[in-house]
């Protein structure tokens, strides 16, 4: 009996020892087929997804905190094919809501390759319209419907600008390639885009750790006062129809440590509408003249010839000069802007009266090698290094060049044959009322990364001149500013400043009837707080810079005071003495 | 005969040495069973708190969207245009140079710009997850030993 049981029991362990024997086999050889390696490379295409990771594009705020571009949600609307039930239900309802029609929309979502599972319909689709969306596909699911099954939404950020156009010349854009065009957006695009991040990313839980996480971009804070920057804009705006010019640019910086605390620029546009550029400009040069346009901006240069004559000996204030009315140069006549000859005068007065023909003499008694040495080392013909994409460099003709002649030594000692920016002549002049040191202009203040804030400190760009030379040239304009340009004074403070009137070079030669005017200048003289450059182009009430420029410097000038909190000389020395 | 005899004394009955077998197979498949418990345990666990790792950054990237959203939607409404459009609605007007008083004040010293930080990227990860998903066994077991020996 017991051995009858054996052999039962033994026949029964045979026949599971063979079960499991044929199971194991069967699992080697299911795992070692062909069939078992597409399923394996199949199950890893699917175990992970490719995936680029973008950080959340750096803010970009004013001095104050006040937000001038940040983000916002749209979304990518697409249909996962393989979930699509109903075509034409699709179709229908997604023209209702994304501005296309439904034809459109069918031929995406029938004549897509075969391997694709996935269809892109719009994207950069507010979220106004995928909420409206979303409420749609809501209401068919309570209802049972499943004709719209497959339609999903993948949000990203979009860069917005909350304050549109102000400030569009200096912030530029970002386009949907996520790169910033121009301006701030431009120069800092790779410190405010972050750095993305492309990988093979697990779906399996496990393995959750493995996705990255990715710093945002780094934000930055500006030297702009957002107010100022309206103000300036408002009076730009008005000038230009005011005066009928065609285009202008203002600066306003502070002259000691080249903080821009608003640079206006016309035209401009919405920049939550970028694409608006290529209807406004032509050329990108023209999208900040401030830094991108360099023009023959004329007597605002004789400050450089005259701090130039002061610092190397060769006049004095006080150094008289007989105008006739007319200079020889190089062969070619020069004469005063008026053709009239303005007898004995200083050089206060040769600034006052802004006499080409006595900055003339000044330069040839200067000489090439010293004039053109002082003017490179105000930094014409070179970028200025301000923080903004697409600074144009000027030009400075200098001996030895094929087309200098010289002649050049007299017409550039007053502005003529020399291209500058507004902001390099600024950062020249900043030599002058900073005690002969001059600045590097910039716009960022501060970055703000990982919970730290740096900020950045200002760059000396070089002494051009003594400071006693800085001292001198500053009371004279001062002076000159008092006695002649009554329209660019500010009741209360003590300001210096230049006019700056250039007739246009065209291939014919100057065109007589048509000027750039220019003003620069700077206040309390005392202590110089802000410098303000004015750029009317060809205005057509008056071709003058002090009936058109020097009020607008005024008005500029009156509106930065208050910005700033500056009081008026009597009260800030009254209070200073104490 | 006699040293057959003396064999089969100290041989073990067959039923004996059976059951010791079965037992010992039993014990083993009981251990590798509470091996297997425990291994499925700890993996649905991780997989678990993976699965809430992954919904924890999902709805982490919709907070710092909906930040930026309502960030921007306050830059909005109080852009430069919008409060000065507010203000004038309100009756103020822009200030004029000669109606500014100042005031002198010993000490006072002007405003800097203010500092704008960021809050600094925590790393999360290294603060939520226990030990027991990152530690292995030999680690799990010397910290143990470091620790007297107590339940960790």
């Amino acid at each position: 009996m017991r051995q009858q049981y054996a052999i039962r029991s033994l026949v029964v362990m045979a026949g599971m020892l063979m079960m499991a024997i044929a199971v194991i086999v069967q699992i080697v050889r299911i795992q070692n087929s062909e069939q078992a390696k597409i399923f394996l490379a199949n199950g890893d295409l699917y175990a992970s997804e490719f995936r680029t990771f973008y950080p959340e594009r750096g803010e970009i705020y004013d001095r104050n905190g006040h937000l001038l571009a940040g983000n916002r949600t749209v979304y990518e609307v697409g249909v996962s094919l393989p979930d699509m039930k109903d075509v034409d239900a699709m179709a229908y309802v997604l023209s209702v809501y994304l501005n296309m029609t439904e034809e459109e929309i069918k031929d995406k979502l029938l004549n897509s390759p075969e391997t694709w599972t996935y269809i892109m319909i719009q994207d950069y689709v507010d979220a106004g319209t995928v909420a409206a969306l979303q409420q749609v596909i809501k209401q068919l699911e309570d209802a049972g419907d499943d004709r719209l099954n497959g339609l999903g939404f993948k949000p990203h950020f979009q860069r917005s600008y909350p304050e549109k156009s102000l400030a569009a010349n200096v912030l530029g854009f970002v386009a949907r390639d996520g790169r910033g065009y121009f301006g701030v957006e431009e120069k800092y695009n790779d410190l405010l885009a972050g750095n993305p991040v492309q990988m093979w990313v697990p779906r399996d839980p496990n393995k959750a750790l493995d996705i990255p996480k990715v710093p945002n971009g780094t934000t930055l804070v500006l030297t702009l006062h957002r107010d100022l920057q309206a103000k300036v804009e408002g009076i730009l705006d008005e000038a230009l129809l005011e005066y009928g010019a065609k285009n202008g640019a203002i600066i306003v910086m502070d002259p000691k440590t080249g903080e821009i605390l608003a640079m206006a620029s016309t035209p401009r546009i919405d920049l939550n509408n970028y694409l608006d550029y290529f209807q406004v400009f032509d050329n990108g040069s023209a999208y900040n003249r401030s830094i991108g346009m360099a023009y023959e901006a004329g007597s605002v240069v004789k400050i450089l010839t005259m701090a130039a004559a002061l610092d190397s000996g060769i006049v004095t204030p006080e150094t008289t000069y007989i105008d006739t009315g007319a200079i020889t140069v190089g062969g070619i006549t020069i004469q005063n802007w008026n053709r009239q000859p303005w007898g004995q005068r200083n050089m206060t007065e040769c600034l006052q009266y802004s006499l080409n023909v006595c900055l003339a003499w000044v330069a040839s008694q200067m000489g090439s090698p010293t004039f053109y040495s002082y003017m490179d080392r105000f930094g014409l013909g070179h970028r200025t290094g301000v923080d903004l994409a697409d600074e144009a460099v000027g030009r400075l003709k200098v001996p030895g060049d094929a087309d200098w002649y010289p002649v050049d030594l007299g017409t550039n000692a007053f502005g003529q044959g020399v291209t500058v920016t507004p902001l390099q002549m600024m950062m020249a002049a900043t030599a002058i009322a900073n005690d002969g040191q001059m600045v590097t202009p910039h716009v960022l203040y501060a970055m703000l990364r990982d919970g730290h804030q740096y900020n950045v400190p200002s760059q000396y760009a070089g002494s051009p001149i003594k400071p006693e030379t800085a001292r001198i040239l500053n009371e004279m304009l001062a002076v000159s500013l008092q006695n002649e340009s009554a329209s660019a004074l500010l009741p209360g403070y003590r300001v210096a400043g230049k006019t700056g009137t250039a007739q246009i070079p065209t291939p014919q030669g100057y065109d007589p009837n048509h000027t750039n005017v220019s003003f620069i200048g700077w206040g309390p003289v005392d202590d110089p707080q802000f410098m303000i450059y004015v750029w009317l182009q060809e205005p057509t009430t008056s071709i003058w810079s002090s009936e058109t420029a020097a009020p607008v410097f005024s008005r500029v000038a009156e509106q930065t005071v208050i910005a700033l909190n500056i009081p008026p000389d009597l009260v800030r020395l009254q209070y200073g003495s104490r | 005969m006699q040293a057959t005899q003396i064999i089969h004394a100290y041989k073990q009955a067959p039923w004996r040495v059976q059951r010791q077998y079965v037992g010992a197979f039993l014990l083993t498949v009981v251990v590798l069973a509470l091996v297997a418990a425990l291994y499925l345990d700890v993996t649905s666990r991780t997989a678990l708190a993976g699965r809430e790792i992954q919904e924890l950054r999902a709805e982490i990237a919709a907070l710092q969207r909906s930040n930026a959203d309502l960030e921007t939607e306050l830059a909005n409404i109080t852009s430069s245009a919008v409060m000065q459009r507010r203000a004038l609605e309100l009756g103020y007007r822009p200030v004029q140079p000669g109606e500014l008083d100042y005031v002198f004040v010993p000490g006072y010293v002007a405003p800097e710009p203010p500092l704008l930080l960021a809050a600094a990227d925590s790393p999360l990860y290294q603060q939520t997850l226990p030990d027991e998903y990152s530690q292995s066994l030999l680690e799990w077991l010397d910290e143990w030993l470091h620790s007297g020996g107590g339940l960790p």
